[in-house]
Order: structure tokens, then sequence, then C-alpha cells
């Protein structure tokens, strides 16, 4: 036992000491918000002010409707640009070119028949962005049933009256009644997770992988093996790395909470008043959720740096490591992209059957428990099929790991490696 | 079963996938003297040497260590291992290296790294406590390795090939560490193909080749058993060498001929001084001429150099 300590010991200090888990405890949180969070604030502040083109050809008093719709959204501001039917392909054109010389961003036509049928055109530089293109079909709609209303001869103070803005507010309902959270927030927390989970199990599994490749590399393996079993060693590897994982996760979860309990201290010191910070929601995080999500972190990492234990231990070189990594890479890909569904639909057909598979499991069925209810009998199947895998798959990965560990030369095939699993 | 031998193989074979690397190799190695387990390059040393340290399973015999059949591992603690591959962690403190290297063979933390910081200062390391071991020159790394084998004091000590790649310091330094070993009653093996090597240090040897013994035992019975009649010359140059060579070839059953120094094994029968008279009566100028006892060298090419005439099977690579 004492042989093992060393090992984990070893593993666990001198990754702290290390350069890589400094930067790595700074930036990461940095990286998180940047991939959640940065994103869906692209995707809705489109950055600054629309100018925006409405080419009526012969769209007579409906170009005026849509255009105070429009002007209503303090980032647009909209111009009229009346031409002929004849010319509206000429006029299409030079606003192309207006498009393209960035003096405007786009230009929505409308024509003598678009109050009847319905259709309209938007060209522009910002057709991606989703809240634009909202907008404009926002008041495109609202200006063309007011218009149309018009014409029945109803009174367009009335229809303004009752057009008035929709506000659906939305609450997760779970087994304890409503929640207080937002559908946005549950989304927002199922996705940290599942990237959370993601990133995790991959840079400590890599960094097993990598610690076994350097034992063999530098050939001091042959004095470890001489000294303690194999299973010791991998085993005081993975927990040793392991250990590093919490330890960063528990320096990230303080220092988070810090932030979130001083946040108005600490915004002060950037000039945010007060009130905006206090209208800063934070998604509510279950402690269930804390507790599922450690549970599968921990048997979920077991699992895949036991396969990369194997990697490392049946390749020669970092190079060769990069292509045999490939496989275990796919199944966390592969489980990530699972996990996306589960937003959609926490107690879908896919993503129950996900969370039965064990290489799936682990960030899947975190991201149902967040995201939706889960029941009782499920998660602890799921959770049993999970501990069994890991079982087997480290006993076997320990049995391809000690000869691997030995071996130099050729890369084994899937047949070879088989063979060492039964042979050892 | 004899409880004098520190280690005792007995009949061990280990193949590889298309060749065999050891087989039928027994010996004994008694306490406290300095064996040799010598052979060329690939004759199965190193395969052998890991079969003892349990870190590949002989397909064939057992092998016992102080006395019982647990392996290398159960009794690291008082083992201690220098691989022919050697490697340290690169980046990691001298002093945490041979701190863990210690620990890994089950020394209690506190002691590892006193005895850690001993052997530094033995070996005059101590300013480089600190430094990562990247950043030592090769040679020091080599002396670190002998430390990380040696610190915890063990009383049997394994040593593959030792002296390949070492600067000559580093030779001189771990064969006084060898002696020093030795004369405190520690058990010392170590293989080398370097037989001038072994026939200064070694009290025991056994040489093998294509993995299979050639001959073992103490090195004076070694020589007694297989020395015929053996003679130094050594030439004024090379020429005469040629010459006086030539003149007494009649009378030699083997030369190892070196250029201006031959060692010579005579015919049976034959006299040292029926050498000498012919070489003085043709005038040439001896700068030595000794009846030797036969270099552990010459005794290795007249047995292995036989064994490889007959089985001239693929070597293996150990």
């Amino acid at each position: 036992m004492r042989k093992t300590w060393a090992v984990i010991r070893r593993e666990f200090v001198e990754r702290v000491r290390s350069k890589w888990f400094v930067i790595s405890t700074v930036l990461g949180p940095v990286f998180i918000v940047a991939v959640t969070v940065l994103p869906s604030l692209l995707l809705t502040q489109g950055g600054g002010r629309k100018d925006v083109v409405i080419l009526s050809a012969n769209a007579g008093s409906l170009a005026d409707r849509v255009r105070s719709q429009l002007s209503r959204d303090a980032n647009f501001n909209v111009t009229i640009d009346s031409v002929d039917e004849s010319l509206q392909s000429a006029a299409t054109d030079s606003l192309t070119a207006l498009v393209q010389a960035q003096a405007i961003d786009g230009f929505v036509i409308l024509s003598s028949s678009t109050l009847e049928s319905g259709a309209a055109e938007y060209r522009g530089r910002n057709v991606s962005s989703l809240t634009d293109v909202a907008t404009i079909t926002g008041a495109l709609r609202e200006g063309i049933v007011t218009e149309r209303l018009r014409r029945r001869g109803v009174d367009p103070a009335f229809v303004q009256e009752a057009q008035s803005h929709i506000d659906l507010t939305t609450m997760r309902i779970s087994k304890r009644g409503v929640t207080g959270e937002s559908g946005e927030s549950s989304f927002f927390v199922g996705y940290f997770v599942a990237l959370l989970l993601y990133m995790i199990i991959l840079i400590y599994g890599i960094n097993v992988m990598r610690s076994v490749l350097e034992e063999k590399q530098t050939r001091i393996i042959e004095i470890l093996v001489s000294s303690l079993k194999p299973f010791q060693l991998m085993f005081g590897k993975v927990v040793g790395v392991g250990a590093v994982g919490l330890f960063q996760f528990t320096l990230w979860g303080l220092s988070g909470y810090a932030l979130v309990h001083y946040r108005t201290q600490v915004l002060r010191l950037f000039k945010v008043p007060a009130a905006t910070v206090a209208k800063v929601q934070f998604p509510h995080i279950p402690s269930e959720l804390v507790i599922v999500a450690g549970g599968y972190f921990l048997l979920g990492y077991l699992l895949y740096s036991a396969l990369f234990a194997v990697v490392g231990a049946s390749v020669n070189s970092e190079t060769e490591a990069q292509q045999a990594q490939q496989p275990v890479m796919m199944l966390l890909v592969f489980s990530l992209l699972v996990s996306f569904s589960a937003f959609g639909d926490a107690g879908g057909q896919l993503a129950r059957l996900a969370s039965l598979i064990p290489f799936s499991a682990p960030i899947v069925m975190p991201v149902r428990v967040a995201t939706g209810d889960v029941p009782g009998g499920q998660l602890l199947m799921s959770f049993a099929i999970l501990a069994a895998s890991v079982i087997l798959v480290v006993w076997l990965s320990a049995r391809i790991y000690r000869i691997g560990i030995l071996m130099y030369g050729k890369r084994p095939s899937m047949r070879e490696l088989a063979r060492w699993a039964r042979q050892s | 079963m004899n409880n004098d031998l520190v280690v005792e193989i007995d009949g061990i074979a280990k193949r590889f996938a298309g060749h065999v690397a050891v087989t039928g190799l027994s010996l004994g190695v008694p306490r406290g003297v300095v064996y040799g387990l010598l052979g060329p390059n690939g004759a199965g040393k190193t395969t052998s040497i890991r079969m003892m340290m349990n870190i590949t399973m002989p397909d064939e015999g057992t092998v016992r260590l102080f006395g019982d059949q647990k392996g290398g591992r159960h009794h690291s603690a008082r083992i201690g291992y220098l691989p022919e591959e050697r490697g340290l962690y690169p980046k990691m403190r001298v002093h945490d290296v041979l701190t863990f290297l210690a620990e890994a063979k089950g020394v209690e933390r506190a002691r590892a790294s006193s005895q850690a910081d001993a052997w530094l200062e033995r070996l005059g390391l101590e300013q480089w406590r600190m430094a990562r071991v990247n950043e030592l020159s090769k040679g020091m790394q080599q002396k670190v390795q002998f430390a990380g084998a040696m610190l915890h004091e063990p009383e049997l000590l394994i040593l593959d090939e030792p002296f390949s790649g070492l600067d000559p310091i580093n030779q001189e330094v771990l064969k006084e560490t060898v002696v020093s070993q030795a004369r405190s009653g520690h058990t010392v093996i170590f293989s080398t193909h370097q037989m001038e090597v072994a026939e200064k240090i070694c009290d025991a040897v056994c040489i093998i080749a294509h993995g299979r013994k050639v001959l073992d035992g103490r090195l004076a019975d070694v020589k007694k058993q297989h020395g015929s009649t053996h003679v130094a010359v050594a030439f004024e140059d090379g020429s005469q060498a040629a010459t006086g060579l030539r003149l007494v070839a009649d009378l030699v059953a083997k030369m190892d001929d070196s250029g201006v120094f031959a060692e010579l094994t005579l015919k049976d029968g034959v006299e040292p001084q029926q050498l000498l008279e012919r070489l003085v009566q043709a005038r040439l100028t001896l700068r030595r001429f000794e009846r030797v006892e036969p270099s552990l060298q010459s005794i290795f090419l007249e047995k292995a150099g036989g064994a490889e005439h007959a089985d001239r099977t693929e070597v293996a690579h150990a």
C-alpha cells in the first residue's frame, strides 16, 4: 500500500507543481465561459446598428408600415427606396453593391404582390444572425397584418393595440413543483455540465496516457515494474491524476462560489453599478445534480483513463499516441453529441439508451438530470451498468497494460491487444 | 536446496515469438560474491535478469531468490536493480526522483529522503539536489541512476551491463561502489560482454551464449579447468609479430592475435620453452614472453566460439 501511495503522491505533486496546472486552473474557467456564454452573446447581440433599406417596388403604404414597425427596434436604421416595378432589378443590383461596399447591412424587397401573397425577400450580410432575421420577420408580419386589416376598414389604432407584445415566461416543473428555473437556465446548466464533464474526462484521461508513455519512453518503467505490481502502478497513476482533476475542480468550484457570492463587490472594481449586478440571474444548480455529476465524473474518468492507459502502454511515441487515441476520443465526442439531444428531450429514446451505454452514460446522464426529471430506477440502472463496466474495463486494461509497458517496436493491432489481455 | 545461495535458477527457458531467448539455464549465486553473467550481445543475459526480477515470467523452470519463489518484486526492498535501458523522470527534481524510487521499493518516506541526501553527498552531487534531472549532464544522470539502485541498501545488487555507456570516471566510481558493496558482505550480480572487466572484479562467473549456459563456477576453478597452456607474447612491432607468429604456428592450437601482442593457446604436449627457442633463433626482439593463466576472453572464445559453429540458429535478442 505504501508503494501505491508513493505513486499517487508523485503523480499528484509533480502535476500540481507544474506550470501546466497553474495555467489550466486559471484559463480553464475563461475557456468554459468563452464556449458557453460567448456564442449566446454573439447570437443575441448582433453587434451595433443595422442600416437597412426597404426597396419598395410599387408596394405603396405597406413599406411605411414595415418601416415604422422595424424602427421600433433601436438597433435598426431604416430608409425607403421607392422605384417602379420595371426598375426593380436595376435597383436590386445597386443596393447589392451598397451592401458589398458595406454602406448598408441589407435590404428588404417588397413588391405590389407582397401584401396579398405575404412573400418578401431580405438580402444582406447579417442573414445568419437569428435575432436580426427574427426582428425583420416580426416587423414584416405585423406590417402586413396591419395593412391588410386597414384595407378591410379596421382602425389602425385598434390593430396596433391587438398586436401588443406577448411575453411568454417559461418555468420548469419537476416532481417537487415549479422550480423557479427558466427554460434557458436549465438549458444553460445542461450545456455547461456536458462540456465540463467532457473536457475534464478528456484532459485527465490524456494526462494518464502521457504519464504511461513517459515512463515507457524514458525506460524508467523497468525499474518501476521490478518494484511494483503493474496494477499498483496503473492504479496509483489513475488515482493520482484523478486527484489532480478533483483538486482543480474544487479550486474552480470555490472560486466560482466566491465570485457569485461577492459579485457586487467584485464587479464594483470594474465600475459596474450594483443595480445592474442585481439584475444578472444565476442559474440554480441543485445539490443532487452536483452529486450525480460528481459520481458520474468519477466512474467516467476511471473508465476512460483505463482506456487511455492502454493507449499509452501500446504505443512508443507521442505521434503514435495521437493516432491510437482516436477510437477513445470518438467515444467521448459521440457521447457529447448525444448529450446535446438530451437538452430537447431528457426522457427521449436516444437519451435513455445512451445513458445505459457505459461509454456515453457519464456525460449523457448528468445532462438528463440537469435538464429534466430522470426516474430513480433509470438512474440506478445506468449507474450499476457503468460501475460494472468500470470494473471489467479496468481489469482488462490492467492486463494489457502490464504487457504493453514492456513492449517496444511495432504498434500492436487490436488482435494483439486482445491476445495480451488473454495471456497475461 | 542450498540455503547459502542468494539466487538459484533451475532450468529456466523463455521463448519469444519466433526465437528462443534462454533455454535450460541453471545457476546458483552464493551469498557475498561478485557474480558475472557473461556473454556476447544477444546471448540472453538481459532476459535472464528480467526473469530474476519478475519483469518477465519464465516459460519453464524456477527462480528462487533468498530461498523462496516469491520473485524479485516481492523482495524488491532487498534488491537493487539497474536495468540495461536506463532512464529517470526528466522533469523531476533529483532528490525527489531518488526518494520516489526508494519509496517504490517500500522504504518509508522520511528515511528515503535522508538516504537520498546521503547518496547525493557521497557521489558529489549535493548541490544538484533541487535541480531537475534533465538539467544534469549525462555522467551525472548515470550517477543518480546508481544511487537509485543502491540507496535502499539492498543485500543483492543486480546490474545489467552496468559499465556500458559510462565515461571512464563513472566506470571507476561504479567499480569502487561494487567492490565496497561486496566487501561489506552484499551479493552483486552483473552482466557484461566485456570479459576484461569481469576478470578483474568477479569471484564467480557464468558464461552464456545463444541462450544456453556454456560454463559456470568460481573464476579460479574455471581457469584451472579450462586452462590449457597459455603464453602471452609481445613483439617489438607488427611485422616482427607477423613473422614470429608464422614461425610458431604449428605449435599453437589457438591464437588471439592483437597485432603486436598475442595470446597463444598451445597444443597439448607443447612446452612454452619450444616457442621461445624458435623466436630467439629467428632473432626477433621480444618485449614480453610469459606463461599466463588463460584470460576469460580466450576461454570464452574457445567455448562459445565452438558453440557458435555447432549451433547456428538465430541469435536471440535479450
